[in-house]
């Protein structure tokens, strides 16, 4: 079933039908109308004559619509049809479907059209979990609507149904008797509205209540789209796989931007569609990174609301700090009534130094120094939670432990899953856990902390103090974290401060952040390069011949695009072009595969071995990070950096690539062009000739 | 009246006059209407890049919120959580959400008491 599933959405509304367009949910089924992390279908179902339809073909118009053509009957003998039938439905508050109905006979024909509508609110972690619901259900006609509705003491939620044609309206639907003449047709619109809390008033002298607030009307979604693709740079490359990786990115880019309600319509890249339409620290920031020479704008509202909903107050159910930078936040029956801590939760340990280097790496591209001055005490108490709250082994570093037990975090940073940080041996070590990212990420905010502070803060003795910091921590981490028998760096400290030795991904991002010494970078690259470590395809998450090495587990073996992106980017910042040229040029060759859609993960393989990527099953796809890693990719191919006021271009590209144009890159500069050629290599065959 | 006392003391220790840190970047007028028995008790406060104004009384704002008494009682002892409280609809808002989000934060954290057990460091 979930291969022919159907999904579009707008923000964090969406919907997931059969490719009749049919919603039949059960109560663990994840398909619906979901809005704000609730269902607000789980029945709706067109009947012709009593009859179930058959789907000829959906076309996927855009992510925000979609239409379905269909003929009666679901014998499994085509029929020959005297009937079409066809359904075309857009997101927006809720949805809109215009039903079509075509008679191709030269008789006139008596119909029966039914809907059959039902909803069992389920909030979205219901959905997985399978939890039984606590509040009362109600079902009312009114004023030519049909309403269901959920309420749980003072929490309502609703839809109402309604139709542009007369109808008869029921508890359990809608019904149309119609009379078609010969090659008659007929149309009715339908509306499936949404409503979030209870909107007794319109509110009063101060503005509209805000359960009229969250209600978005339908705007001109095409002609958004256009207007969105229109302003991110062109490219022109001479491969084709590119074009078409790049292509496909902007667009899932515009598919997951989220505009939560302070916003005033500024949008930020949610993490993943359509289980994750919401606001992600950590997903948000890094593909706001990855889209900063792309989409700048991204990365302004992404800090934006980001510090607005900064930590504040000590709270374990939240594993809230003062200074920390959310992890996710949710908006379903279960976050309300705090049986669930998304409102919003912090326990991420990466978040909050990321938020610092995204403010700085934004005004380096854009030199906005409003919004830096703008966000000047949320990120110095950023950079005091950093010392003053994550210090838990008490040594300097960044750790974490969850303080909610039952339902937080237990892995705080970008590998979360159970057994992904692990020694050789494959043991896994105890809480507080220090990885080594995070000090790498540390040490980076430090440095671009001091940098904000000298040139727009105007406080030279904060800079001071962060370098200082900043160079002591850097001393400490290639000594503490150094992996000698190996020449690389351990993923973690333990409690007790012992190295939790194993080979990884991670030893890239410490590239990105500056934090390696250049002694040791060399034996780091060679590490990302070798055999254990790079499959052919990309850099592997745990090097082959560890305890927990599987090609095909989720962060102990697989190879990730969006972690790929950033350590090409590290590649290139200790000077490694041609390595980080490889890296890019494995992953874009795997986007191939996927029609330019880079999946999550997909197996650490050697390439030599499967010839193709395996795609790792998950059930999130576009994920935001690895849309982003196209852009990434090319940025380092690019060497794209910016300096004072200009763009630095400095390319290297691989041997797929003959030319490369990225032209009207957005900036301090106004619109920059960057070029580069390199030197294809005719030798090999191709999957795709370009024309 | 003990309960009461509570919502008093709370408003009173906000328009002390002292700076509130955590509203340095915060201007603008916030009410809270207060519900008990369909009587509204409403508190004005006008905040002022962190300087905070406190009235005892109704009038324009730029944000409402309206809350059940005894709800608020648990706001002000941070036993509750305000955005939470929004999304169950117990703290009902209208006008700039924004100020709402800047404003939750004069609301304490859930006291130590309170906490959860906190996991035993260090554990192998």
């Amino acid at each position: 079933m979930t291969q022919n599933q159907v999904k579009i959405l707008e923000g964090n509304t969406f919907v997931v039908s059969d490719e009749r367009g049919d919603i039949e949910a059960s109560r663990t089924d994840p398909t619906g109308l979901f809005s704000f992390d609730t269902r607000f279908l789980s029945t709706w179902v067109l009947t012709v004559n009593g009859e179930r339809l058959t789907p000829l073909s959906v076309d996927d118009l855009e992510y925000f619509e979609t239409r379905f053509f269909l003929v009666p009957g679901t014998g499994t003998v085509y029929v020959d049809a005297k009937l079409s039938v066809i359904r075309q439905r857009s997101v927006g508050n809720g949805f809109h479907e215009e039903l079509t109905i075509l008679n191709h006979d030269d008789e006139p024909v008596e119909l029966v059209v039914r809907l059959e509508a039902d909803c069992d609110f389920a909030d979205l972690f219901e959905v997985k979990d399978v939890l039984k619901k606590k509040g009362a259900y109600s079902t009312r006609l009114e004023e030519g609507r049909l309403v269901l509705a959920y309420q749980r003491d003072t929490f309502s939620r609703s839809t109402a149904i309604s139709s542009s044609q007369p109808c008869a309206l029921d508890e359990q639907g809608l019904t149309f008797n119609l009379s078609l003449g010969p090659q008659g047709s007929w149309k009715t619109g339908l509306d499936v509205v949404t409503a979030v809390l209870e909107a007794a008033s319109d509110g009063g002298d101060e503005g509209p209540a805000l359960a009229w607030q969250v209600r978005r009307p339908r705007t001109d979604m095409a002609r958004n789209l256009a207007r969105w693709l229109n302003a991110a740079p062109r490219l022109e490359c001479d491969w084709e796989p590119l074009r078409t990786s790049y292509r496909r990115s902007l667009v899932d880019l515009a598919a997951l931007r989220f505009s939560p309600i302070s916003a005033s319509g500024h949008s930020l890249p949610a993490a993943g569609l359509p289980w994750f339409m919401t606001m992600f620290g950590r997903d948000s920031i890094l593909t706001s990174l990855q889209a900063l020479p792309f989409t700048p704008e991204l990365a302004a509202t992404t800090l934006r609301e980001l510090g607005l909903r900064q930590g504040t107050r000590i709270d374990d159910f939240r594993d809230e700090d003062p200074g920390r930078i959310l992890h996710e936040l949710r908006y379903g029956e279960l976050t309300a009534f705090e049986e669930r801590p998304h409102s919003p939760y912090y326990g991420s340990a990466d978040a909050t130094p990321l938020f610092v280097v995204l403010l700085d790496e934004y005004e380096r591209w854009t030199g906005d120094t409003r919004l830096v001055r703008e966000l000047e005490l949320e990120a110095r108490a950023a950079l005091h939670w950093i010392d003053e709250y994550a210090d838990l082994q008490g040594n300097g570093y960044i750790a974490y432990e969850r303080r909610n037990q039952e339902t937080g975090l237990e892995n705080q940073c970008w590998k979360d899953s159970w057994d992904s940080i692990s020694y050789r041996d494959g043991t896994l070590p105890g809480f507080p856990r220090a990885t080594c990212e995070l000090q790498g990420y540390a040490y980076d905010a430090k440095v671009r902390g001091a940098r904000l502070a000298r040139l727009v803060w105007h406080d030279p003795a904060l800079a001071e103090a962060l370098e200082g910091q900043a160079a002591d921590l850097k001393r400490r981490f290639n000594r503490d974290f150094w992996v000698e028998d190996g020449g690389y760096f351990a993923i973690a400290l333990d409690a007790d401060g012992r190295r939790v030795d194993s080979l990884t991904s991670n030893n890239g991002h410490l590239l990105w952040s500056g934090i390696v010494d250049k002694s040791k970078a060399k034996a780091v690259a060679g590490q990302l390069m070798g055999e254990r470590l790079f499959s052919g395809w990309g850099v592997r998450t745990l090097a082959v011949g560890e305890g927990r090495y599987n090609p095909i587990g989720y962060h102990v073996g697989t190879v990730w695009p969006f972690d790929n992106s950033f350590i090409a980017w590290g590649l290139r910042r200790y000077g490694f072009k041609a390595e980080a040229a490889r890296v890019a040029a494995g992953i874009l060759e795997a986007a191939e595969f996927f029609d330019g859609r880079l999946p999550e993960a997909f197996g650490g393989y050697p390439r030599s071995m499967t010839k193709y990527p395996v795609q790792y099953p998950t059930a999130c796809s576009p994920q935001a990070w690895s849309t982003g890693a196209p852009l990434l990719l090319l940025t380092a191919m690019l060497g794209l950096e910016p300096v004072g006021d200009r763009l630095l271009v400095d390319p290297v590209l691989p041997s797929t690539i003959g030319h490369l144009g990225l032209l009207d890159i957005p900036g301090r500069w106004g619109r920059a062009d960057a070029f580069a050629r390199g030197r294809v290599d005719t030798s090999r065959p191709r999957q795709h000739r370009t024309r | 009246m003990e309960a009461a006392d509570g919502i008093v003391e709370f408003f009173e220790e906000l328009g002390r006059g002292e700076h509130q840190p955590l509203l340095a970047k915060v201007t603008g007028r916030v009410r809270f209407d207060l519900v008990e028995g369909g009587r509204p008790d409403r508190w004005l406060l006008a905040v002022d890049k962190g300087d905070v104004t406190v009235w005892h009384k109704g009038g324009p704002a730029d944000c409402a919120v309206q809350a059940d008494r005894a709800l608020f009682e648990r706001l002000c002892r941070g036993e509750e959580n305000a955005m939470a409280a929004v999304l169950r609809g117990a703290l009902v808002c209208s006008g700039d959400v924004e100020l709402l989000f800047a404003i939750q934060r004069i609301f304490p954290g859930p006291s130590p008491e309170r906490r959860p057990q906190v996991g035993v460091r260090g554990s192998r």
